[in-house]
């Protein structure tokens, strides 16, 4: 026809949504496909980035690993207790297995004989995965500028969000996730891609 | 008082590996049996104890072999506070029992306080006790919590961080800050008591027993619970001994000791209070202990607030202005003050020359601090005696004739926190 | 009062606020812990502390009126002390705290002196709490106990070189601005 050849009608198909050509190979567009344009298409169907909706599934279900420390573990440890609930936010389920969590927090202070252990459980993550340092110890040593506590974690692992406070009320490590999770969702990578292998 | 029977018989039957008291080693004839197994329970792990590895050697599921590696939280707190003033040394303290905090401000303070033969403020001892007591609860609610939840009666972490909040709640509205609150000082609390503060203590020592009644309907009776508590790590009274437990542990290994009762500090010789003892020494003695002891720590709060509330407009901090900082509104009328106020805070205070140690009842045990003073404004030596740094000593003996599932369950009822530990 | 000349290795003692403090000799600390805990009823080791004496006094005595090198303008405040304290007869000091488990809770001090390279007996066969606290002191202060079983490091990793809690061990970390400051 005249009107297909002058104006490409768009398909479903071209937009991913192939079951119509396993049942009928040879159907032609349909009605809902003849009066919507491109634009229009989008819109309608509410068709998102196959990135935008992987991203936010990831951050509705951010699992993080037990890496408890010292005094910043009983905070972290209150944000699962009913009164900060975090399970509203599906993170609830902190997986001991590194294989198997996202989100490391790093609750505490880091020894240097500690500094090998949490390279290890950081390696052992499957991307993506993101690394809040929660506490000033974590995040620059804290009060402890000594021969024995690492100042901090950034320079052995890529951090994503530093929570300062000693130690962080958890409100304070619930704002730090939730940034967490906006930047996600807006498109920031995590910070092994931005700053490439920890430094 | 004493259960040493017999002095020269101290050590008799005793389950203490003989090599090297702290590790329990393969026996001869398996040590070259294939089916012997060595894990390692690395610091990083699921039971929420902390950086603490363990490396096991098993047979099975039985545990034949075990050891204990710490220091993956060694901070230096000796060596740091070494080089700050005795003001700003306070706060290291604190982070040291990162569950008990202000028990471990409170023995700095006071070994301090004796080099320095101050008298504090009779308000300001019966809030430390107070306080010390909301804390001996509060460690132990976390004990139960975690400990419950990794022998998988999960339900009782939420019940237990409820109870906590509260606690921590009654901190904030005195000083501030949740944890690692920094309120005790050299001479008595940094602050006043604020108002308000006794109405909402006895809410909470209101609903206390009726939480307690909630954990023991839970567990006292639970046939889980018992079958993985009962008999399970057991420590004899000698071995305890010799193995330098103090706390709930020797408590629960039949040895009637409590410094609070025996070598009373603050105003413990004051108040009544009962000190639970149970005979066996497993897994479920020390949990009934730790049970009892919130019960009696929740008296004993009664009656500190009972003397606090009538001590409205005392002073809450010695009146030396040598060591204690004036108030501010004399800075500005008072040239004797303004200069006290310089000379501490930028010099600090000197503390005469003079080695001491001060033991109190921490939840987890005596916990102690010697303290070698040089004349000057920085301490010349400082150690903490760590409970848990001791009842880490037990693991070995404790794990004898156990099986692998009850490991968390032994390691879990020592109550050990890591900074303590490694400090 | 108990008479502790009857101590063996008994070199003095004297009383404190807190506990006696009684001075025994090093080779034969571990007789003075056995007789402590037989005799006299010491049941429990509490503690082992080690502390190092180098520079001990070493600040000199401060005031604005001068120290023995003359007044330095550029450090008024010298932190040092109103009284020489007393010196102490070697580098090292490894107190032994004990316990006994009855009434009155009666403590004492077991102190014995020692040079940087002189080892002391251990006394893990006396109480076996002191496996543990004999290697922190060994770990972090360098003092060799002859006899103890596992004598190894503790708390830092194995590899670590030195021995932190001496005096002339640098305090380590990162230079940060007025980080020398009191």
């Amino acid at each position: 026809m005249a009107d297909e050849q002058q104006e490409p009608i768009t398909r479903l198909r071209d937009y991913g949504l192939q079951s119509e050509r396993l049942l009928w190979p040879t159907k032609g567009p349909s009605r809902f496909e003849e009066s919507l344009g491109v634009e229009e298409l989008e819109r309608a169907l509410g068709i998102t980035t196959l990135e935008k909706a992987v991203r936010w599934a990831q951050t509705k279900s951010m699992w993080p690993d037990t890496f408890g420390l010292a005094c910043c573990a009983i905070e972290m440890m209150s944000i699962v207790s009913s009164r900060y609930d975090l399970a509203r936010f599906g993170m609830e389920a902190f997986r001991s297995s590194p294989r198997q969590a996202d989100l490391l927090i790093v609750s505490g202070r880091v020894a240097h004989k500690m500094a090998e252990p949490l390279r290890q459980i950081y390696d052992q993550m499957l991307e993506p995965k993101w690394v809040i340092a929660m506490g000033v110890c974590a995040s620059s040593g804290g009060m402890f500028n000594n021969y024995t506590i690492l100042q901090g974690v950034d320079r052995i692992v890529p951090v994503d969000i530093y929570i300062p406070f000693c130690p962080p009320r958890p409100e304070a490590l619930m704002e730090g996730i939730i940034r967490l999770h906006e930047a996600h969702q807006a498109g920031i990578p995590p910070a092994y891609e931005r700053n490439g292998v920890a430094t | 008082m004493s259960t040493v029977a017999d002095k020269t018989k101290i050590y008799e039957g005793t389950r203490i590996p003989a090599r090297v008291p702290t590790i329990l080693d393969v026996p001869p004839e398996l040590r070259d049996d294939e089916d012997v197994l060595q894990v390692n329970f690395g610091p990083n792990h699921p039971s929420t104890h902390g950086v603490l590895r363990l490396i096991v050697d098993l047979h099975g599921e039985e545990v034949v072999g075990a050891s204990a590696v710490i220091g993956y939280l060694h901070t230096g707190f000796e060596k740091t506070m070494e080089s700050k003033t005795y003001w700003k040394c306070v706060t290291y303290p604190e982070r040291i029992d990162y569950v008990g905090y202000q028990n471990n401000e409170l023995v700095f303070v006071l070994a301090v306080e004796q080099l320095l033969e101050m008298n504090v403020p009779t308000k300001a001892t019966w809030m430390r006790m107070l306080l010390c007591e909301l804390n001996r609860i509060h460690s132990h609610l976390i004990y139960l919590g975690t400990s419950a939840l990794e022998l998988g009666a999960i339900s009782m972490f939420w019940y237990c961080f409820r109870e906590r909040e509260t606690i921590l709640d009654l901190f904030e509205l005195v000083t501030g800050q949740r944890m690692h609150t920094r309120y005790f000082q050299v001479g008595g609390l940094a602050e006043d008591i604020p108002t308000g503060f006794y109405p909402e203590a006895r809410k909470f020592i209101e609903w206390m027993p009726h939480a307690l009644d909630d954990y023991r309907g839970l567990l006292d009776k639970n046939q889980i619970w018992l079958e993985r508590t009962v008999g399970i790590g057991k420590l004899s009274a000698a071995d305890a001994i010799a193995l330098g437990q103090t706390g709930p542990n020797l408590r629960a290994s039949g040895v009637d000791w409590d410094l609070r009762r025996d070598a009373p500090y603050l105003h413990y010789d004051q108040v009544d209070f009962r000190v639970p003892v149970y005979p066996n020494g497993d897994v479920y003695d020390r949990y009934r202990v730790r049970m009892d002891e919130m019960a009696e720590s929740n008296n004993i709060v009664r009656q500190c607030l009972d003397k606090l509330e009538r001590m409205e407009g005392m002073p809450w901090i010695a009146d030396d202005r040598k060591v204690v900082l004036p108030p501010r509104e004399e800075l500005h009328t008072s040239m004797e003050s303004l200069i006290h106020h310089f000379k501490i805070v930028t010099e600090g205070f000197r503390v005469p020359a003079g080695e001491i140690y001060v033991a109190i009842e921490s939840p987890r045990g005596e916990s102690g601090c010697y303290l070698v003073s040089d004349g000057g404004p920085k301490p010349w030596r400082v150690h903490f005696r760590a409970p848990s740094f001791v009842a880490l000593e037990a693991t070995a003996t404790c794990l004898r004739d156990t099986m692998v599932a009850d490991l968390i369950a032994v390691v879990g009822s020592l109550d050990a926190v890591m900074g303590d530990t490694d400090r | 009062m108990t008479q502790w000349s009857d101590l063996p290795g008994y070199v003095s003692d004297k009383d404190g606020a807190d506990m006696p403090t009684v001075t025994v000799e090093r080779e034969r600390i571990r007789e003075a812990c056995e007789y402590a805990r037989d005799q006299l009823g010491f049941a429990m080791c509490v503690d082992v502390v080690a502390t190092d004496y180098l520079e001990w006094g070493g600040k000199g005595v401060s005031g604005y009126i001068g120290t023995a090198t003359g007044r330095d303008l550029n450090k008024p405040m010298t932190e040092g002390l109103q009284a020489l304290p007393d010196p102490k007869p070697k580098r090292f000091s490894i107190s032994y705290h004990v316990l006994g488990l009855r009434q009155g809770a009666p403590r004492v001090r077991l102190q014995c002196w020692a040079s940087d390279g002189e080892s002391v007996p251990s006394v893990v066969s006396v109480w076996p709490t002191c496996d543990w606290h004999e290697r922190e002191q060994f770990d972090l202060m360098g003092i060799v106990f002859d006899g103890h079983p596992n004598l190894e490091r503790l708390l830092m990793p194995e590899d670590w070189e030195g021995h932190p809690l001496r005096k002339d061990y640098p305090l380590g970390g990162e230079p940060v601005r007025f980080s020398d400051a009191v």
